[in-house]
């Protein structure tokens, strides 16, 4: 009990510091209300834990749904680092386009 | 057939080559029609001295790796009426004088790519574990990832016509150019031909795990290979 209220608190924070980003424009809508689902969704499983658990198990698992949430959510990690990687190359890709034109008009500009 | 190609672009990607830049241009600069140098962000002063030389020189801001710099090259040559495009070394690693043999296949109407090979017959003398790991490996790669054999596909002394020029855009800024100009030469069916070539190593340019510069290192490369199929 005392772990998910520690855990609904850390839950609580993240949400208050998602508002305050917002309200200070750091982050766009949709990046927003992503982060709004998705803690609310962290929150109501820690809520439901029980029901979690029933869930897991009719589904065959042998853990508690805790643990299947946790290993869950070193999946969607694995999956949110492997975007960020796709990102970053992409920006990579932008900063040489925009290194490229640079030089190529700076060199039109002195002939 | 013989063709006729009037202008040869002669383009050299420099990444902190001081110490060479200034003798590879003086070799290179009579043998073609213009000569490009493009420093890569380099830190020392090779854009001065290149500057001095009377050469076109082109400047990245900031390094962004060889397969980066000589597509910028490329384009300007694109840009500027180029027939033939040659890439070449600026740690005078290759022997200018061949310039004129990977480029005659073009000239003769054989070939729209042009690739050098430091084993088809001409001596260089590789270094032990490249000849027999890192390059081996390197073909085992390309073989894998873009099914294509040549003798040396790691050779960064090659020659493009402008028919190969206008179809092969280099995407990858790193080293993995190399296997991607391969890929793009042959999935537009272009005409390719192996020329030996001389090679003189100075040192290591390329490990397993770094090289010189962005995008070096071989795993490094082999990981831009997999990321350029994921992206496309």
């Amino acid at each position: 009990m005392i772990q998910q209220i520690i855990a609904l608190v850390i839950i609580l924070f993240f949400i208050s510091r998602l508002f305050w980003q917002r309200k200070n424009k750091k982050i766009g809508g949709n990046e927003f209300i992503f982060w709004l689902i998705f803690w609310f969704l962290a929150a109501s499983l820690i809520i439901f834990l029980k029901k979690v658990d029933s869930f897991v198990a009719a589904l065959g698992f042998s853990g508690k749904g805790i643990d299947v949430l946790f290993y869950l959510s070193v999946v969607v990690l694995f999956y949110l680092v492997f975007k960020l990687g796709l990102k970053m190359e992409k920006t990579e890709k932008d900063i040489t386009k925009i290194v490229r034109k640079i030089s190529l008009d700076d060199n039109e500009g002195k002939n | 057939m013989e063709k006729n190609f009037n202008k040869i672009v002669v383009v050299i990607p420099a990444y902190n080559e001081e110490k060479n830049i200034e003798k590879v241009i003086n070799e290179v600069k009579p043998l073609v029609n213009e000569l490009v140098i493009v420093d890569d962000g380099s830190s020392d002063k090779t854009f001065e001295l290149a500057k001095k030389q009377g050469v076109t020189v082109l400047r990245h801001l900031i390094n962004r790796g060889q397969g980066a710099a000589l597509q910028t090259g490329d384009e300007y040559a694109l840009n500027n009426q180029a027939d033939i495009v040659v890439h070449f070394d600026a740690d005078g690693q290759f022997l200018s004088s061949e310039i004129k043999e990977i480029i005659l296949p073009i000239q003769n109407g054989e070939a729209d790519a042009v690739f050098g090979s430091r084993f088809l017959g001409k001596k260089s003398e590789i270094p032990w574990f490249k000849e027999k790991i890192i390059i081996p490996l390197a073909g085992l790669v390309n073989k894998i990832l873009i099914n294509i054999s040549l003798t040396d596909p790691q050779n960064g002394f090659r020659a493009l016509s402008r028919k190969a020029l206008e179809k092969i855009t280099i995407e990858n800024d790193g080293m993995a150019h190399c296997s991607e100009i391969l890929y793009k030469v042959s999935k537009n069916k272009l005409t390719i031909k192996e020329v030996p070539i001389t090679v003189i190593y100075h040192d290591f340019g390329q490990g397993i795990f770094r090289g010189n510069g962005r995008g070096t290192g071989g795993l490094r490369i082999i990981k831009d290979l997999f990321l350029a199929r994921l992206m496309k």
